[in-house]
């Protein structure tokens, strides 16, 4: 398990299970907000990734 | 909608103990406030995570004042209660700086300690009926 995206993915699953349960009240609301998280995380991820692919580091 | 002992404002002595609870074992203060599917999805979900962060090498940092990020790493560590304590006794998360995942280990350990703080702050607020 050495892949950086899927252990991104995995980080990003975990983060957004906490969330949806700590800011959402009722399962359906939960796993909807949870998903939208989740898409956003890996979404970002991947767009910041990209941004960062022209520079120097 | 049931009613729950969450709907209650609670004593502060017991907000105090469900909070320490809350932090020793994740989930514990919900469960302890009767939200049963929340508390057994932060116990399931911090430990879990604070476990794969010790699969991937990842280390429990030293309290070692002298290096104030370290020394903040290792609270953000001790935030997930007893299963640091857990690891410590299994002489787990030594962790192995060569290993590519190491780092990984890393983040996934701190960020399950200091996600079970806003879990505990979460468990006051209920307490305090604020929720």
């Amino acid at each position: 398990m050495t892949s950086h995206l899927g252990l991104m993915a995995i980080f990003a699953v975990f983060v957004s299970v906490v969330f949806a349960a700590l800011m959402r009240e009722t399962p359906g609301e939960q796993v909807r907000f949870g998903l939208r998280l989740l898409g956003g995380f890996i979404g970002a991820g991947l767009l910041i990734g990209w941004l960062l692919y022209p520079l120097p580091l | 909608m049931r009613v729950t002992t969450a709907d209650r404002a609670q004593p502060a002595s017991a907000t105090y103990l469900i909070c320490a609870a809350a932090w020793a074992l994740p989930g514990a203060g919900h469960l302890w406030l009767g939200r049963t599917q929340k508390g057994l999805t932060f116990l399931i979900a911090l430990t879990t995570m604070f476990a794969f962060g010790l699969w991937l090498e990842g280390r429990l940092f030293p309290f070692a004042v002298a290096q104030p990020l370290v020394l903040l790493a290792a609270f953000a560590d001790i935030g997930i209660g007893i299963p640091y304590f857990l690891a410590k006794l299994f002489d787990a998360g030594r962790g192995d700086v060569v290993k590519i995942t190491y780092e990984y280990g890393n983040t996934f350990i701190i960020v399950a300690g200091l996600l079970n703080m806003l879990v505990v702050l979460d468990v006051f607020d209920i307490a305090q009926g604020r929720k």
